[in-house]
């Protein structure tokens, strides 16, 4: 690719370098800049505002996934409803790694993540030939398929009653503990890092001309594909990269339950990986911590004051998607416009309140 | 202040940043507090609610305990395992919660027991998982319902005894653990009583349409069909077999079946002459049953079912075993639990001390004709009962 | 003569998942929209036709007054609220569809409760047929007959009247029909009215073989996307043989290797979508 497709790929990026942001904003978005300090204040608080640190570790979790699943939706227009795929699978394989090798924490955690990328690049590359709804279908079916063979290869995952006995070694590196996780705060802490360090990294690769490239992508692959960018590649890659983070999140998920459950891969848990995404707010980094918070605390508050509390979560999609296209975050974000004044981060490359950017549709 | 209020008011979570955690959980202190894992909502939701009306009741109509009325909780399992074990887990940290009963869900069962076993509480739980007093048996975990071995020597054998002509059988089976448990106890006790297992049809547990397993059930010319699928598997099965006319050509036996409430969602019309086998049974005649089938009439004007009565006694015995103990220490709970014997809904009840099995009668029913019911829910007959469990080498529990 | 009779009854079991899909092809084909809530519009035809043979004893009745009230209400949800987002990328069709299959299935449980029911066969339809050493279900022969004769009036609804006409054409371009002066917003409320009354006719005519209960719906949704996928989504045609496919394989799947019949069917999706790219009778 050349750095003159690059910069004109930037420009088509919403809330990019294209609307004449100077060099304070861009030095204010870096990796280290931006939302980063707010996420790791929200990070020291979470246990401390939430009725237990078990609870912000789960929220922590689904954050990833969610993050994951809007790098996909959010920055590259794809509608993935195999998510589920990796998040399983990743609880499984760490899991195996860990009771059949009796592998410690970190290798268990790299065999998820590279687990992960391989198999959404697998899917990834299967989907990725077909656009709009057949796309989903895809994914969709691809989530079926993992399931049913989940469910066939019960000596391995446990089948119907899952995985049990999922261990959570302590933190050791060269063979020297460093720290004890088996407590919750301490587990809880250990997934905060890795949260903070993944947030990080998703915002490098979006400040990346990969990100812009994958942005470009989204708003018109016919122009990109014109410049001369091989757009099935980057698709495949953002699959694998989404991939990575979903299988680690999965493998935080069993060791946090001590146990990976079927359900895990199941289609449900894709589809409430993408409405996470989708309530937060897509093409926001922000927006997945929000929407993965509010999902986890929503629903059990709703659960423990109405057995159909369905209805309402039924409800809440509804009027988000009347009232509040751009998610949690855009609905943050159109407030502090009207209050504020100014929107802050807004380089995440976010897309704005009205609602996010359309996906290819055929 | 605790997670449910918390929960139950709704305030803002800025509003508890004012609460140090260590305030929390100093509040925290109860006397005998029973968190009941119920389904109430998502897929198992018929289920979860009547077996929150079990333990409500069992509360309610106990006295004082340790010199308190007890404390009852309930806890959604949403139906999802996940959930569960992370709100089992946050109230053993926030309300040092130790005493807990019920879960749907095999899965759920047997990763909660888990939970519980290590911070030294006590879980009772009506699932139908062997493994729960098997293999993944654990000092914390117990188990009301009698497993597939029971539930297979209770139906096959009674019903073979009274028609022995009946030599040629066919099975249909849910493929997955607990499938397979309750199929490998019947070829067993095929080999045994010269029962010639004709054929058998694997389906998968979200299946929905038999007609093709039927087909080479019929294809097979069986005397006996045996379905080993319950819940919806099962009333799937038996309505399509009845469409395919085998009702009136062989005798039909769903060796694992809910009981009332899975029998009223089917009807007379295709119960009629069917064989069930069942945990429980509300015309039982048994003391604790009677006394149970007049509180439920009176309270929630239904008759009690097996979740309901399941639930009820798991939440009583634990009670019970607190009382006894005369503590609410786990451990001492735990040992007064193991080879305690009491009067339960099913008659004489016992709880095994090697593998925390409850030792309980399993029913032989079959259905009854719309004409010959006196009341709505008079669906069946009780054929036969016995106790059948594993015994000696067959204990597979090695509790650590 | 087993593989004989299973492919009978494959073909058979084919008819009922075409009419399960058909609606939910027909709303893809013109409003390009997808119905995540076609399984709960289908689970709630089975509730309908519940409560209406309860109340009049007749399942003719339930029949013919249940789907009607399940495309009424569908024609309300397109007026009030569908209409707004057809607009919208697809992600927010599943979101608002999903949310109305979440709200559908939560009150059918606070009307019907959470256990599920059973719809008797009608009287006349209840025995079997003997065909060589095999029986099989009247109803079920009569299902295939009464599907075969609504799969020929959707046909000529769609090939023959002027109806037809301006959905085939609304599918190729909404904005040319809508320049030829027909009203556009009530063709499309109309359009997905039908496609949700069939869910409910499907839910109706299936209660008496499958039962009711209400979590069904996303069950019979998998099955509808995997027929509309295997056809080509919008396809009509597609439908019905890729309702005839998925029926073929599940029944002889369950003679040559049970263990491995809902793989099949997902992996025949798969294997459609990578070979035709847009199913077997799709369009780009």
């Amino acid at each position: 690719m050349d750095a003159n497709g690059q910069a004109r790929a930037a420009r088509h990026a919403p809330g990019g370098s294209g609307q004449g942001r100077d060099l304070f904003a861009s030095l204010r978005s870096g990796p280290f800049g931006g939302p980063t300090p707010a996420v790791a204040v929200l990070l020291v608080l979470m246990p401390f505002a939430l009725p237990s640190s078990t609870m912000a570790t789960e929220i922590l979790i689904f954050a990833t996934a969610t993050l994951a699943c809007n790098l996909l939706l959010g920055y590259g227009g794809l509608l993935s409803f195999g998510q589920a795929i990796f998040f399983g699978s990743g609880a499984y394989l760490s899991s195996l790694t860990m009771m059949r090798l009796g592998a410690g924490l970190l290798p268990a955690l790299l065999v998820a993540v590279v687990a992960g990328a391989v198999s959404a690049a697998l899917v990834g590359a299967l989907s990725v030939r077909r656009t709009g709804i057949y796309f989903v279908m895809m994914t969709l079916a691809f989530n079926q398929t993992a399931y049913f063979i989940a469910y066939t290869l019960s000596d391995w995952t446990g089948g119907d009653n899952g995985l049990l006995d999922v261990p959570r070694p302590p933190l050791a590196l060269f063979g020297v503990t460093l720290a004890d996780l088996s407590s919750a705060t301490a587990y809880y802490v250990f997934t905060a890092v890795i949260f903070l360090l993944i947030f990080i990294a998703v915002r490098r690769v979006i400040a990346s001309p990969f990100g812009s490239t994958l942005i470009a992508v989204r708003e018109n692959e016919a122009r990109a594909l014109a410049l001369g960018y091989d757009t099935r590649n980057f698709k495949i890659a953002a699959f694998a990269v989404s991939g990575a983070m979903t299988s680690l999140s999965g493998a935080l998920y069993a060791m946090l339950l001590n146990f990976a459950p079927l359900e895990n891969i199941q289609l449900s848990m894709s589809e409430n990986i993408v409405i996470m995404t989708v309530i937060g707010g897509t093409g926001s980094l922000l927006g997945s911590l929000l929407g993965a918070g509010a999902w986890v605390i929503v629903s059990d508050m709703l659960a423990e004051i109405w057995p159909r509390w369905l209805i309402l979560t039924g409800g809440a999609l509804i009027l988000i998607v009347l009232f509040l296209r751009g998610g949690l975050w855009g609905g943050v974000e159109s407030l502090m416009r009207r209050f504020g004044g100014g929107v802050p981060y807004a380089a995440d490359g976010a897309s704005d309140a009205a609602g996010p950017p359309a996906q290819p549709v055929e | 202040m605790n997670r449910r209020t918390f929960l139950k008011t709704g305030l803002a979570a800025a509003s508890l940043l004012t609460a140090p955690p260590l305030l929390r959980r100093a509040l925290a202190a109860d006397p005998v507090t029973f968190y009941g894992l119920k389904s109430m909502s998502g897929a198992y939701a018929s289920y979860g609610e009547f077996a929150e009306k079990g333990s409500k009741l069992a509360v309610d109509d106990y006295g004082l305990l340790l010199g308190e009325k007890p404390r009852y909780v309930t806890i959604d399992t949403e139906g999802n395992p996940g959930r569960t074990v992370r709100k089992v887990q946050e109230a053993v940290q926030q309300q040092n919660a130790r005493f807990f009963g019920g879960c749907t869900l095999s899965s759920t069962a047997l990763a909660v027991g888990k939970e519980i076993n290590k911070v030294g509480g006590v879980f009772m739980t009506p699932a139908g998982a062997d493994e729960i007093t098997a293999s993944e048996c654990n000092k914390a975990t117990f188990r009301w319902t009698v497993p597939t071995y029971g539930a297979i020597q209770e139906t096959v054998r009674p019903l073979f005894a009274s028609n022995p002509k009946a030599k040629r059988w066919y099975s249909i089976t849910p493929q997955y653990v607990f499938g397979e448990a309750l199929l490998t106890a019947a070829k067993n006790l095929f080999a045994e009583l010269g029962i010639e297992h004709v054929g058998n049809s694997y389906h998968s547990t979200q299946e929905q349409e038999y007609s093709g397993y039927l087909t080479n059930a019929a294809a097979a010319n069986p005397d006996v069909l045996l379905i080993l699928g319950f819940g919806g598997n099962g009333a799937s099965c038996l309505r399509q077999a009845a469409n395919f006319g085998m009702k009136s050509k062989m005798t039909i036996l769903l060796a694992w079946t809910q009981g009332l409430d899975w029998f009223q969602s089917l009807g007379p019309d295709l119960l009629e002459g069917v064989y069930l086998g069942a945990q429980y049974w509300h015309q039982v005649d048994a003391p604790v049953n009677n006394a149970l089938v007049k509180r439920t009439r009176e309270v929630y004007g239904i008759n009690p079912n097996y979740p309901l009565a399941g639930d009820y006694i798991i939440t009583k015995i634990i009670f019970d075993a607190a009382a006894k103990a005369g503590t609410a220490d786990g451990a001492a709970v735990i040992k007064a639990m193991e080879g305690m014997r009491y009067e339960g809904p099913t008659g004489p009840e016992m709880i095994r001390a090697q593998d925390h099995q409850v030792i309980k009668d399993y029913y032989l029913l079959r259905g009854k004709a719309k004409a010959a019911m006196k009341d709505r829910d008079d669906l069946a007959t009780v054929v036969s009962s016995g106790k059948s469990f594993p015994e000696g080498d067959q204990i597979l529990c090695k509790m650590s | 003569m087993l593989y004989l009779f299973q492919v009978l009854n494959g073909l058979g079991l084919g008819m009922i998942y075409f009419l399960i899909s058909a609606g939910l092809t027909i709303i893809f084909g013109l409003l390009n929209f997808v119905n995540f809530a076609h399984g709960a519009f289908f689970m709630l035809g089975g509730y309908l036709c519940w409560s209406l043979t309860e109340l009049t004893g007749n399942f003719w009745i339930s029949l013919l007054t249940g789907p009607p009230l399940v495309a009424f209400l569908a024609w309300a949800a397109e007026v009030t609220l569908i209409r707004r987002i057809y607009r919208l990328p697809h992600t927010f069709h599943i979101l608002v569809t999903v949310g109305i299959a979440l709200i559908l299935q939560e009150t059918t449980i606070m009307i019907w409760g959470p256990i599920g029911k059973s719809i008797p066969v009608p009287d006349g339809l209840q025995g079997v047929v003997k065909l060589w050493n095999f029986t099989y279900p009247t109803y079920r022969l009569f299902l295939i007959a009464f599907t075969s004769l609504i799969g020929f009036a959707l046909w000529y609804l769609l090939e023959r009247t002027r109806f037809g006409g301006l959905v085939r054409a609304g599918s190729e371009s909404a904005e040319m029909v809508a320049l030829l002066g027909t009203n556009i917003h009530r063709l499309f409320a109309r359009t997905f009215a039908l496609g949700v009354g069939l869910a409910g006719l499907a839910g109706t005519l299936s209660a008496p073989i499958r039962g009711i209960h209400p979590f069904m719906g996303p069950e019979v949704l998998g099955i509808a996307f995997v027929v509309v996928v295997i056809g080509g989504m919008g396809s009509f045609t597609g439908a019905l043989l890729g309702g005839l496919l998925v029926g073929l394989v599940q029944s002889l799947m369950s003679t040559l290797w049970p263990e491995g019949a809902s793989l099949m069917i997902y992996g025949t999706m798969a294997a459609v979508i990578l070979l035709r790219p847009y199913g077997l009778f799709g369009r780009a």
